[in-house]
């Protein structure tokens, strides 16, 4: 059962579907760097960015392109809210780590429960069918959906690199996250630097989501799960390391799909918890090259 | 009556859970969320020594109670090398792991749950003998607390909690507080899990995910920290309000996301017009010296 052309299989699917995980992971890992928040509201965000999407297409029978932009909006505006009204007075009120979980996970919880209450617990996807055509390349089959996820999520990643890198308020969010109060200092309104940050982490949020939404089923509670191993990403990949937490996403991705071949396939979840309780214990700054190997990787 | 039993069955064990939760993370100030899966422990493991091996069933409770304690020292002692949010996250962890074990395991009939416990008291005599039992256990453990909180070792906890770094330069063992008092909450815990299990007799791996440790939490915190009152009037408030709705007849598909969407719409205006909880015992938005840690 062992062969070539079953591990190429395996890890052109991981990579593939490590897409959306990616996705996920940096939108957790920038808001953590910047905004110092362990944002678990984002299930309550990815649950609008799905609910949105398939409600377009499936009850007002709008095109892709449309579903997307309309679910962009909401999961923007919806991000802003929880921004305003939510993290800004969490934060006034110098509330202590628990009390931003509870709110973050209740909010989670609240929207769960919205979808529930207009959508139903059956599982739904964006698009009626999720089949899309197979070609056979050199034995290995690849999706119609594989490509267009792999090229949009390596676009937005250098999108926000660059944003990063060479833009002025990509500037002013790593001088935030470095030292908020010293950016003050030099006139940056880390107010809006915080509210920029929700927005971008949105719009990964949003892409990531239809991504999913494409390919598997969602349940109002789904987007739960699907966070937990974001934030595993972000904890591996170290916390302030946006790249470090997009890379965890892809190998975790191989992990759990390779895991196949050696374990049955329901026990992929212990494993998932095991290795995120092993990880957030011994590695809690998350997995660091030795200096000498970290020079050679520059 | 017996819709009203079931309900004031659930808010002494919600109390028993809340009451035991504050003493980990309000006097404790340890914020693990895996409080759910030392309860799920205590139902599991009285349910299944009880039904399969014959073993009485106030032995089962007792053992149940002895398999939550152990599986928490075992979490606590590596776990608590952090603290703050990764304790969280690792907590997270460790819950849902062992609700992924429990899943796939034979012997604990997988994610069918366990059907056919054998019932306490109820059939010799009556369900008003198992209310009466849970609201005096609900009442012993919140006066166990109380006492707690009073005693040296609640003034040891307390020093503990809000400077660690004074309280062993004292020579103080900070470790074997912390895993004491998580073996303690999480033994209570296990408690309320077994008189859950013989009373509905049957439990399911997905009662004790992490929305339970949502729920317990939101008592907790909605009711006030560090209080030993607080957690009651919050298990009442929380766990009775949502029911209000029951008797409008609703169609279980609405009613459950409404009650939903009451409990979790109550958390979150409590949480900004109320912060310090109902009953309050200071300050409890401000962290307590519990930073970001690192091993």
């Amino acid at each position: 059962m062992f062969n070539m052309t079953t591990v190429a299989q395996i890890l052109w699917t991981s990579l593939a579907t490590s897409s959306y995980y990616v996705m996920f992971a940096v939108a957790f890992s920038l808001v953590l760097k910047v905004n110092g928040v362990f944002n678990f509201a984002q299930a309550g965000l990815m649950t609008i960015a799905f609910y949105a999407a398939h409600g377009m297409v499936a009850g007002l029978g709008a095109g892709g392109a449309v579903a997307f932009v309309v679910a962009l909006g909401a999961t923007m505006g919806s991000a802003w809210v929880l921004e305003r009204f939510g993290f800004a007075a969490l934060r006034r009120n110098n509330a202590s780590p628990m009390f931003v979980f509870i709110f973050t996970i209740v909010a989670s919880e609240f929207i769960a429960y919205l979808a529930m209450l207009l959508f139903g617990t059956w599982p739904k996807t964006v698009f009626p069918q999720l089949f899309w055509p197979v070609t056979i390349v050199g034995d290995i089959a690849i999706s119609a959906w594989d490509l267009p996820a792999i090229a949009t999520t390596s676009c937005l990643l250098l999108s926000l690199w660059a944003f990063l890198r060479f833009t002025k308020w990509g500037q002013f969010m790593v001088a935030v996250s470095d030292n908020a109060s010293l950016a003050e200092l030099y006139g940056i309104n880390r107010r809006s630097v915080y509210m920029l940050t929700m927005l971008i982490a949105a719009m990964f949020i949003t892409t990531g989501m239809f991504l999913y939404g494409t390919r598997a089923q969602v349940q109002p509670l789904t987007s739960l799960e699907l966070m937990l191993f974001a934030a595993l990403a972000t904890i591996l990949g170290g916390i302030g390391r946006i790249g470090g937490a997009a890379l965890a996403a892809v190998l975790l991705g191989i992990v759990q799909n390779s895991s196949i071949l050696v374990i049955p396939s329901e026990w992929q979840g212990f494993l998932l918890y095991v290795f995120l309780f092993v990880t957030i214990i011994f590695f809690p700054q998350g997995i660091r090259l030795p200096p000498r190997i970290r020079t050679f990787a520059r | 009556m017996d819709y009203i039993y079931s309900v004031i069955i659930l808010i002494g064990l919600f109390v028993i859970l809340a009451s035991s939760f504050n003493l980990i993370i309000g006097y404790g100030g340890l914020i693990s969320i895996a409080h759910p899966i030392f309860y799920g422990l205590g139902a599991y493991t009285s349910a299944l020594l009880a039904r399969d091996l014959g073993l009485p069933i106030p032995l089962s409770i007792l053992a149940g109670v002895l398999m939550a304690t152990v599986l928490s020292i075992a979490m606590a002692l590596p776990a608590l090398r952090i603290s703050g949010d990764y304790l969280l996250i690792a907590s997270i962890g460790f819950q849902l792991g062992m609700i992924e074990l429990i899943k796939n395991l034979r012997f604990t009939g997988g994610a069918s749950g366990v059907s056919g416990i054998p019932a306490f008291l109820v059939p010799t005599f009556g369900r008003e003998a198992y209310v009466a039992l849970v609201i005096v256990a609900a009442i012993g453990v919140v006066l166990l607390v109380r006492w707690i909180a009073h005693s040296d070792y609640g003034r040891a906890i307390s020093a503990m909690r809000d400077d660690e770094q004074a309280f062993a330069a004292l020579g103080r063992d900070a470790k074997w507080i912390k895993v004491s008092l998580f073996a303690l909450g999480s033994g209570i815990a296990g408690f309320a899990g077994a008189l859950y299990a013989h009373y509905f007799r049957f439990v399911t791996s997905e009662q004790f995910e992490i929305l339970m440790s949502a729920t317990i939490l939101t008592m907790v915190v909605v009711g006030g920290l560090k209080t030993p009152w607080g957690p009651v009037v919050g298990a009442i408030l929380l766990q009775s309000l949502p029911q209000a709705i029951t008797f409008l007849n609703l169609p279980p598909v609405i009613l459950g996301p409404l009650q939903g969407l009451l409990f979790t719409g109550l958390v979150l205006i409590f949480m900004f017009l109320r912060p310090g909880g109902l009953v309050q015992a200071g300050n409890t938005w401000r962290a307590h010296g519990s930073g970001r840690g690192g091993a």
